[in-house]
């Protein structure tokens, strides 16, 4: 086994290889060998920056984690807050990371405040739906052991359910450790003085093929090691895999429509207060601090708004393409996958890898092979969503029970059939589920490659303003992006709400 | 520790619109065992569960002794075993079988000869995970009674267990409950099962359940007294049978 999987990375570097001596010289690629003589001469360097972002992504995991455990806590021991705290952990969820670093870096100044915190941001929404999904993942009748042992819920928290969410939990914290990687790399896109990102920032602008390449294999190679380090580690005490854990929980019974808008206003308000309140409290400057009313005020002048429009207008087209495409690729393939199984042997080992890749560090290579127009930029979109949406549909097309799957091939159904009755529907909850995730994971792509490479759109926008001290423009841009993410997110919703009613009605149930 | 009386008086519940189990008002015998026998719905699993605490009823007073359920749940003096064994699967069998003990703060001397004698013999340190279905349901048997109740619950506990099991648990658990004096209250669909382990059936019609038939089973504990194939056993769970058909 361990033989074979060794042949297939040796069989996988020498077509690399090969590719590349064979590509024309106009191709921006680089081989494995090109790489290890860069990584070779570069020895050092490279070794002080992965140390470098690695402390960073060490220290944000260790602390997303932590509030992303105690705000399940919180929800936990406080079941009224659930609807505030789900919400506000989901629009600061939404916020693209690429956004929030200048933020970051305007209120930090220099230093490694931003990228620790961008990793934190990072991690700490799948991480607190790991550990949210975990800790209610215990059997009705636990509980009522518990109550019949004349128990309450301190004990039953600390006998049954921390317990029974501690594979949960490193499932989540399996999830953060590449996670926390990518948002330390964007930390250090924003302004930081050492790092890969700084790295892999120089080596793009200056079009260095080989540079740029290793500082990528290096990147995901050590996001992975810490995906795998972990899987192995929850392997090993909660014997065999850990629970998958791909989405987000599915979203809560449905409410009268004016009952949604009265909470939604609701939660907008408080995210105004709670922002106004934060700066006021922190004390911070107004000049680079801003408060929700300088936004508007801001937003409420020409050209300052059409300016912002127009580079939303241009993000959003590259950003709507690629996440359409990635959500069809992810489950079309899925869906092939299971009318002809032996392609699942192929396929998902390396899906299931790639998904612990942090795609945007490998996203200058995207940008390298296939230029910073409209095909790298979509490209980088389509694979951010690809994956997660990929795995996620695989697992939801296997909900269908296996009872059902057996009453069709008693009737003699084709695959087909199969597929369209009972495992589509099945898959639909999944599907809407990754939808929904990947809307901000989209949004930080197609920002990510606009701060990096194309000149395009509000990432650059960002860039603009971040190093102009355009302040009311940055905040703005940040502001509209969260708008947006959210906005997506919750159509989205609504969409999956309208799809499963008429197609799944019970998965709604 | 000996049981204690449980007094059931106009007790009720409903579920929203369905009525599950219509006014009920009894007393259970202490030190003894009560089966509570009906078809599907009828309620009775319900009725178990409010004796339990777990559910409250619309209706009525549940009385353990002279102490609400919760009460008594609180002193640990009540035990329940679940249709589902529920057995919490990081924990070894033996840490299972003494959750009850651990957390009352005290230390059962008998959890070896329980687990012998539930058949578990050996797989005390195993996880229920290694165990089959009708090994799990025993142990979470012999987690019921390790603590010594004064009240047990037992809703449908033999299930998962296959036929010959059935039978030996049949005939090598309830002495040890009847021994200690605990009063039972027994939920099952099965008739034979009801005779074979209970002094008292309550059967109950479809729902919303009323009792309408409260038959004593007055046979032999040991030797073939309580043997199905023995012509009393079979008069009365013929009786019981009629009581069933007579209610549906």
């Amino acid at each position: 086994m361990r033989f074979k999987g060794v042949a297939k990375l040796a069989l996988i570097i020498v077509v690399w290889e090969l590719l590349v001596l064979s590509a024309a010289p106009n191709v921006l690629l680089a081989g494995p060998s090109d790489i290890l003589r860069h990584a070779f001469d570069n020895a050092g360097l490279l070794a002080r920056a992965a140390l470098e972002t690695t402390g960073h992504a060490a220290l944000g995991f260790l602390w997303g984690n932590l509030a992303a455990i105690l705000l399940a806590a919180l929800i936990l021991l406080v079941p009224r807050a659930e609807g505030v705290i789900s919400s506000l952990a989901l629009v600061v969820f939404s916020l693209p990371l690429i956004a929030t670093g200048p933020i970051l870096r305007a209120l930090f100044g220099p230093g490694d405040g931003p990228q620790i915190t961008l990793a934190g941001l990072a991690v700490y929404y799948t991480t607190f739906l790991a550990v949210i999904v975990g800790l209610r993942a215990v059997s009705e009748s636990w509980i009522d052991l518990m109550r019949v042992y004349g128990r309450g819920a301190w004990t039953t928290l600390t006998k049954v359910r921390l317990r029974a969410s501690l594979p949960y939990l490193f499932v989540g914290l399996q999830i953060a450790a590449p996670a926390a990687f990518l948002g330390a790399m964007i930390g250090e896109f924003t302004g930081a003085e050492r790092g890969l990102g700084v790295l892999t920032l120089r080596a793009m602008r200056a079009l260095q093929t080989e540079a740029t390449w290793t500082l990528a294999v290096l990147s995901a190679g050590i996001a992975m090691a810490g995906y795998a380090g972990l899987g192995w580690i929850g392997a090993r005490l909660f014997g065999g895999a850990p629970p998958l854990l791909l989405f987000a929980p599915r979203s809560r019974p449905a409410r009268h429509a004016a009952a949604m808008a009265v909470e939604t206003l609701g939660v907008v308000l408080l995210i105004l207060l709670l922002w106004h309140g934060l700066m006021e409290v922190l004390g911070l400057n107004q000049f680079f601090a801003k408060r929700p009313l300088d936004v508007f005020g801001f937003l409420a002048q020409q050209p300052a708004r059409a300016t912002l429009l127009g580079a939303l207008g241009q993000t959003l087209s590259f950003a709507f393409p690629g996440y359409v495409l990635g959500l069809a690729l992810g489950a079309g393939l899925a869906a092939l996958i299971v009318l002809f199984p032996p392609i699942e042997r192929a396929t998902l080992p390396v899906a299931v890898a790639l998904r612990a890749v942090p795609i945007i560090t490998t996203a200058p290579l995207f940008i390298l092979a296939l230029g910073r127009g409209f095909a790298g930029t979509v490209s980088v979109v389509a694979v951010m969503t690809f994956f997660p949406t990929f795995v996620a549909c695989l697992q939801g097309l296997r909900q269908a029970p296996g009872q059902v799957t057996e009453l069709f091939a008693s009737y003699g159904a084709t695959r087909t059939r199969l597929l369209l009755s009972a495992q589509v529907p099945a898959m639909l909850p999944a599907f809407f589920a990754s939808a929904r995730m990947a809307v901000p994971a989209a949004l930080l792509a197609v920002t990510t490659v606009e701060w990096l490479a194309t000149g395009n759109g509000i990432g650059v926008l960002m860039a603009l303003t971040a190093s102009t001290s355009d302040y009311n423009m940055l905040w703005s841009c940040v502001a509209a992006l969260a708008v947006c993410a959210a906005a997506i997110y919750g159509f989205v919703g609504l969409c999956e709400r309208a799809v499963l009613s008429r197609y799944a009605p019970e998965q709604l149930a | 520790m000996p049981g204690v009386e449980i007094e059931l008086e106009d007790v009720s519940k409903s579920f929203g619109a369905t009525a599950a189990l219509a006014p009920i008002t009894r007393r259970l015998r202490a030190g003894q065992t009560t089966a509570l026998v009906g078809p599907s719905g009828c309620g009775k699993s319900t009725l178990l569960r409010m004796i339990a605490g777990l559910e409250h009823p619309d209706s009525g007073i549940i009385k353990l002794g002279s102490e609400k359920p919760s009460t008594m749940a609180s002193r640990g003096a009540l035990a329940m075993a679940f249709q589902d064994p529920s057995l919490l699967p990081w924990r070894t069998v033996r840490a299972n079988i003494t959750l009850g003990a651990e957390l009352a703060g005290t230390v059962d001397p008998q959890v070896d000869a329980l687990i012998d004698l539930v058949g578990l013999t050996g797989f005390g340190l195993h996880r229920p995970a290694e165990l089959s279905g009708g090994m799990r349901q025993r142990a979470a048997i012999a987690r019921a009674l390790v603590s010594e109740p004064e009240v047990l619950l037992l809703d449908e506990p033999f299930g998962a267990v296959d036929a010959i099991t059935r039978s030996r648990l049949g005939k090598e658990l309830p002495p040890i409950w009847r021994g200690r004096g605990t009063t039972a209250v027994l939920v099952t669909h099965s008739v034979d099962e009801a005779v074979q382990l209970a002094d008292r059936i309550l059967v109950l019609t479809p729902r919303p359940g009323r009792v309408v038939a409260d038959i004593d089973v007055d046979l032999p504990e040991g030797g073939d007294g309580r043997d199905v194939r023995e012509r009393v056993f079979r008069d009365l769970a013929g009786q019981v049978l009629d009581a069933l058909e007579k209610a549906a």
